[in-house]
């Protein structure tokens, strides 16, 4: 879901860089409060596991594919601030190593597939850290994972609608509509992984996904 | 570093390169969700002046000079999980260690926190 160079206009990549900025500024103060040691190499192994799966596309009609996001499951496993971190970790990556989506699109990318993900999968975060997460915690997960993904495929099709970088004669309606439906049926895909990776690291990894707010300072890790 | 970090680090980088390096090769070429909706929509190209990133070493997913099979893929893949893997644990240390107060701090800055 990239956006590539040459499409945003410039008041539209400078205020979505503005917005991405300004939430990678805020996780990392988070994160610097609140960042237990055992979650950092889960936090780097999951940004590794999210550049791999985002290689990975899979077909979804005929002519089209789709690959995961990956915001949504970093929220559920490592909260908004640290997932935003590590989802803007990849898009640099990606934008300057391997010519995947815009430079100057960064900012909006980073807002697309990091910030709206990862804060609806924080917000269903809740449901994972309980004894024994339920049907409950499958259904929200899946629901809110096509939402993240549909959410985040509309302000793809804002953002080039703000830039004039759809043809005219294109209703907006129709433009969100065609990636809205696009992106439903990845958001399937993209909700049902998300439920089997959570279930998947609860299993061998709860104490790093579950952590205390903060490690005791004082206990050096043996 | 102690076990259960390292178990984490071992095992997360070896299931994360095993797709990168292998499976991805057996990725779908078609357009992905973006594309194909700009394709339909008819704005498929760039409208104004893109910026290049120069292809150094990768020509997008194919490590240049290998053409577009198997270990050009490979080569991409592995490096780029490697690269978000170092990149995330070298800002994950950072920001840790400057969470941790020295037993130099002052005592309001030396509790939990």
């Amino acid at each position: 879901m990239h956006i590539a160079s040459g499409f945003l206009s410039p008041p539209v990549w400078a205020a979505s860089a503005a917005v991405s900025g300004t939430a990678l500024a805020a996780s990392l103060a988070l994160a610097r409060r609140r960042l237990d040691d055992r979650r950092i190499p889960l936090m780097g192994v999951m940004g590794a596991f999210i550049f791999a799966a985002q290689m990975v596309n899979f077909p979804i009609l005929p002519g089209t594919s789709g690959h995961l996001g990956g915001g949504f499951l970093l929220g559920i496993l490592l909260g908004a601030p640290t997932g935003v971190i590590v989802m803007a970790s990849i898009l640099v990556v990606q934008a300057l190593v391997f010519q995947d989506g815009g430079v100057e699109a960064l900012g909006a990318n980073i807002f697309i597939m990091g910030v709206v993900p990862c804060l609806l999968g924080a917000a269903a975060r809740g449901l994972w850290l309980r004894p024994k997460p339920g049907l409950a915690a499958y259904a929200v997960t899946l629901a809110a994972g096509i939402l993240a993904i549909v959410a985040g495929a509309s302000l793809a099709i804002l953002c080039l609608w703000w830039s004039d970088a759809l043809p005219r004669g294109i209703s907006l309606a129709h433009a969100l509509a065609l990636m809205g439906g696009i992106h439903a049926a990845i958001g399937i895909v993209e909700g049902a992984v998300s439920v089997a990776v959570v279930r998947f690291v609860l299993a061998v990894r709860r104490e790093a996904v579950l952590g205390p707010a903060c490690a005791d300072p004082y206990k050096e890790a043996a | 570093m102690n076990l259960y970090n390292r178990r984490t680090l071992v095992g997360g980088a070896a299931i994360a390169l095993l797709i990168a390096g292998v499976i991805s090769y057996f990725a779908s070429p078609s357009p992905d969700g973006l594309e194909k909706a700009q394709e339909e929509l008819g704005a498929a190209g760039p409208v104004r002046p893109a910026v290049e990133v120069p292809p150094v070493v990768f020509q997008e997913y194919n490590l240049k000079g290998l053409g577009e099979g198997f270990w050009a893929n490979a080569a991409a893949g592995v490096t780029g999980s490697l690269l978000v893997l170092a990149l995330l644990l070298g800002v994950g240390y950072m920001l840790c260690r400057r969470a941790r107060p020295s037993p130099l701090s002052p005592p309001w800055e030396r509790g939990r926190g």
